[in-house]
């Protein structure tokens, strides 16, 4: 039924002698930098495998994280500073801590001033879960109440920033009245 | 010679492009709806059968079986019968097969968005459908092996030594894979737990590419593309080499899958060195492919059929050379649970499979229907536009995947995440979403051009059910080599010669890996932590599995820093023994869960959250693209399936006690019925038998077993601050509480306060959740639900509670008889 490969056409070889449903086939030799690739790949494989699991040279993926974790512990060190857990209150430190209240989330459970929701506690009177001093404040958000809701922030804010927030919490919020504030919880300070 | 008259069936050959051109149009549709919910998470509906995690795994199918599987047909079924120059073997056969696999697709379709899922990737079609597709895979063989034996050609043609691999292998691979156990006709455990299931599971998920997307359609290369251009196969030697090495190699690359991720060393090794030494052989069949055209690229400029082809095995070249690069190491290490690998997949079928679809159909209607193609201008639209399409949609998912993957890695100076609030880094991409959704559209667009033109060119012509021909009869052949032929020559004129050939080759590779992997126990060390779920549990994990939540969220912390500060300790194999079926995921479009019930850990969350964000994921983060799932509070658990599904884990040797499967009930009940109350004391009101309360028992269980290794010295600064309780010392003080203790505390800590099966000893000073004075007061008011320690402010006044905590401390170091085993952290 098919007329196909009948007109001249200039082939590296000669068509072998099959065909089918009139489809012919050349032999030409495969394409030497082809051939070349795939025995460079075989060679890298045999390589890959003596280096990791012949010769022992090369780290396995638990001793390779092992390293990632010993390079980045000695990066920080040189980066962390110790601070002194004591309230801040210049307003610089202060207006910070205030950025943080609204961009690290705090809000959704907390409400907009600090009055408490649904899922969060009243931050702005003068009962505290937790205790109202600063240390307690700041191991709160530092260290969080995993299993009441409260995230730990400790992987996502370094100290410093922590006690810029702890310390708007106590000395803009608390005691602050803002509207629909959530009945109290906790402990009278104070 | 003889000359024998005979005819084709073209009428199946039509069945089929009906089918691919069909489902073609449904896949695209539902890829294109499923796109649009990552946009807009409102597209979910808010009704279960059209959310997310049930739809994604019905695109993935009607692409890789409905619209794939059928153009697979129609061209074998065209094609075969040419190569061999007879009808197919029995035309009975070949109408079971059509309807079969027609049957396949619609019982797949329903029972996917009904929630009927295994979650196994490419493999989440329950047993009975398993079965069913077991049969007709194998009518589909039985009728290819009847047609090659009663063959008028002597050799086999390279385009059905493809068609050959490709039935012995997804033969093996579904077969495998599928082992489960039944618990009802819906519902089956993989037989296969963890790192096993994995492996098997990628063995066959990899290879599901490589022998249904690939060698199929390398052997309707091999005939539709020397066709259409009129020109002959470049190289005869290339196929030979290409066919065994390619079928050889690729059933070892499954485990670049699962780099980096809870599988040994040793088989990762494996899918690295093998993938790429796949790179050369895959691209044998594009040089093969494209040398072909060789003289005929001016009929390329013209023809809208042979454009379609050489895209076709240009994405085929693409996707195969970025395969090897995805699986090496250090790549994959960015590359992976990223937008990369759907990026990288839909080059693959949208290039590759659906443009060579198109070429072949776009080839196949004007010869059946014996007319012109009714608008070359039409399809060179369709081309131009699908190409346009193609890029849309993959080029921003690049840029996503390392947009994504770079955020998800990125620390500040003072080592932390810079991104630590995942959604942050989805947020970043959405962008990029929409303009993928473009993409997807135009696809979909020149795919409804295409059938347009089909239709019209079909009413142009007519069409013959039987096409009369004729052909000389096949000698018989000696079974032996005849002198001077070569070995290849003669394996080509012995088709179940060549089957048995293949079927060995391909099972070297799955047999190396997957058999130590279950025999050599070293491979998986055990954790004695490690405990079977909870009947709860158990049917909250079958919530996670039926709603398809590992369409988005992985279960599988790679050793990366940027991973274990983000989610808390790395996943071990032993971890995993107990999970038929894995669910370590492939792509995280939220982030992971391995570690989401460690309540120390960064993902912990509470119940009460949990059931806001189910509810209503929007409420709790307005940019969540997550759909809501307000019918799992709806919806009851089926507790009659409760005592079958342990029964099945023991079978899987889950070691749940003999007989648990009478009481499992009452413990899933009991479980339930804490975690309500813990939601009534957050205000919410929710019947403990609620699928919602299995699903967060099950969430809050996640990663728990394994106590992490201590973290390394974080609290540089402050020392664990204390809440200022004033303890009472007094002698009356510490009876009154002895008295109260006496009263509520025992069933759990043991008369004498040594802890018993259920609670920890408070006799010694190791503590679990802190020993100061503060901390135990805490407890006791608080309770540590998530533990099973209830919380007493409500039944105990808050002097009662001090007397507690005054008599708990005067018991330290009492060493009482029968004192359980130190939990938790020394405290002095």
């Amino acid at each position: 039924m098919s007329k196909n490969n009948t007109e001249e056409v200039k082939y590296d070889g000669k068509p072998m002698e099959h065909e089918f449903d009139g489809i012919k086939e050349l032999n030409n030799p495969p394409p030497p930098w082809l051939m070349y690739m795939f025995y460079i790949t075989v060679g890298i494989s045999i390589i890959y495998w003596i280096y990791y699991h012949v010769s022992g040279a090369g780290d396995l993926q638990e001793a390779e994280y092992l390293n990632e974790m010993k390079q980045a512990e000695k990066d920080i060190s040189k980066n962390v500073k110790t601070i002194e857990i004591v309230l801040l209150n210049d307003e610089a430190s202060i207006a910070a801590g205030e950025a943080l209240f609204t961009e690290k989330g705090c809000t959704a459970c907390h409400g907009k001033h600090g009055e408490g929701n649904a899922i969060g506690p009243n931050l702005t009177d003068n009962y505290w879960l937790h205790g109202a001093d600063v240390k307690s404040v700041f191991n709160v958000v530092k260290n969080g109440v995993p299993t009441k809701g409260m995230t730990p922030f400790k992987g996502q804010l370094s100290d410093d920033k922590i006690l810029q927030l702890s310390s708007f919490v106590l000395l803009k919020l608390k005691g602050s009245n803002p509207e629909n504030p959530k009945d109290p919880q906790g402990v009278l300070v104070n | 010679m003889e000359h024998q008259n005979f005819s084709y069936d073209n009428k199946i050959v039509k069945y089929f492009a009906y089918a691919t051109i069909t489902w073609g149009i449904v896949a695209f549709i539902v890829g294109l709806l499923i796109a649009l919910q990552l946009s807009f998470p409102s597209l979910n509906f808010g009704i279960e059968f059209t959310s997310f995690g049930r739809l994604r795994p019905l695109h993935t199918n009607a692409a890789i079986f409905a619209f794939v599987g059928n153009a697979i047909f129609t061209g074998v079924y065209y094609s075969m019968q040419r190569l061999l120059k007879t009808r197919m073997f029995s035309d009975l056969l070949s109408k079971i097969h059509f309807w079969g696999w027609q049957l396949i697709i619609v019982a797949a379709a329903l029972t996917l968005v009904l929630g009927i899922t295994t979650s196994k990737e490419y493999a989440e079609l329950e047993w009975p459908i398993d079965i069913l597709i077991t049969i007709v895979w194998v009518i589909f063989g039985w009728n290819m092996t009847g047609t090659m034996i009663k063959r008028r050609v002597k050799h086999l043609y390279v385009a059905i030594w493809f068609y050959i691999a490709t039935f012995v292998t997804v033969a093996v691979l579904h077969v495998v894979n599928s082992f489960e156990l039944p618990v009802s006709l819906f519902k089956s455990y993989s037989a296969f737990a963890g790192v096993q299931d994995a492996l098997v599971q990628w063995w066959y998920g990899h290879n599901a590419v490589a022998f249904f997307l690939t060698t199929p359609f390398l052997g309707l290369m091999y005939y539709f593309l020397p066709k259409a251009a009129n020109r002959p196969i470049y190289s005869y030697r290339l196929s030979i080499l290409h066919f065994w090495a390619l079928i050889f190699l690729y059933i070892w690359a499954g485990p670049h899958h699962l780099l980096y991720q809870s599988l040994p060393d040793w088989a990762q090794t494996l899918g690295v060195v093998f993938s790429l030494m796949l790179l050369a052989p895959s691209w044998g069949g594009m040089v093969n492919g494209l040398l072909t055209l060789r003289g005929a690229w001016d009929k390329v400029r013209d023809s809208a059929l042979l454009k379609f082809m050489v895209v076709a095995v240009t994405a085929y070249g693409m996707s195969t050379f970025e395969g090897p690069m995805l699986s090496l190491k250090n790549v994959n290490a960015i590359s992976h649970f990223t937008d990369w690998t759907i990026a990288h997949v839909h080059i693959g079928v949208l290039g590759w499979n659906g443009f060579l679809t198109f070429g072949m159909l776009y080839w196949l209607y004007p010869k059946l229907w014996k007319t012109k193609l009714y608008s070359e201008k039409l399809a060179n639209a369709h081309f131009w536009i699908a190409t346009l399409g193609m890029l849309f949609y993959v080029v921003p998912l690049y840029w996503a995947a390392i947009t994504q993957s770079l955020m998800w890695k990125e620390f500040t100076a003072d080592g932390f995440l810079a991104y630590p609030n995942f959604l942050e880094t989805v947020t970043q991409i959405m962008p990029m979403y929409y303009t993928r959704v473009f993409g997807g559209t135009l696809y979909l667009i020149g795919a409804i051009m295409m059938v347009y033109n089909l239709v019209k060119t079909a009413k142009a012509g007519s069409f013959v059910d039987n096409e009369e021909t004729s052909a000389p009869a096949l000698e018989s052949q000696p079974k032996k080599r005849i002198f001077g032929e070569k070995s290849h020559e003669w394996l080509e004129r012995k088709p179940v010669a060549f089957t048995i050939w293949a079927l060995v080759v391909i099972l070297v590779g799955g047999a190396v890996e997957i058999i130590p992997m279950i025999l050599v126990k070293s491979n998986i060390p055990t954790i004695e932590n490690v405990k079977p779920y909870t009947p709860l549990e158990l049917q909250g994990r079958d919530v996670y599995i039926s709603e398809g939540c590992v369409s988005c969220h992985s279960q599988m912390v790679r050793p990366f820093r940027s991973e274990t500060v983000r989610y808390g300790e790395y996943s071990k194999a032993g971890e995993f023994v107990y999970d038929h079926p894995f669910l370590w995921g492939s792509r995280r479009t939220g982030p992971d869960l391995q570690r989401e019930g460690v309540v120390s850990g960064p993902m912990y969350k509470s119940v009460s959250w949990h059931y806001n964000h189910l509810m209503d994921p929007q409420k709790m983060n307005i940019q969540s693209i997550m759909p809501k799932y307000p019918w799992l509070a709806e919806k009851d658990i089926d507790l009659d399936l409760t005592a079958g599904k342990i029964r099945v884990m023991q079978k899987l040797g889950v070691p749940y006690p003999d007989g648990y499967d009478t009481k499992a009930n009452d413990d899933l009940l009991q479980q339930a019925k804490g975690i309500s109350d813990e939601l009534r004391t957050s205000g919410i009101n929710i019947e403990p038998s609620k699928e919602i309360v299995a699903l967060i028992a099950y969430l809050e269980r996640l990663g728990r077993d394994i106590t992490p290794p201590a973290p390394a010295k974080e609290d540089v600064v402050v020392e664990a601050t204390t809440l200022n309780v004033d303890v009472p010392a007094d002698d009356s003080s510490i009876a009154s509480g002895s008295e109260v203790f006496n009263k509520n505390c025992v069933a759990c800590h043991g008369a004498k306060g040594q802890g018993n099966a259920v609670g920890p000893n408070l006799s010694d000073k190791y503590w679990l959740n802190g020993g100061s004075n503060s901390d135990i007061y805490t407890v006791i008011a608080d309770g540590v639900p998530a533990k099973g320690m209830q919380s007493w402010k409500k039944q105990l006044s808050e002097d009662q509670m001090l007397q507690v905590t005054a008599y708990i401390i005067s018991i330290q170091g009492s060493n009482p008889d029968g004192a359980k085993d130190p939990q938790g952290e020394l405290y002095e």
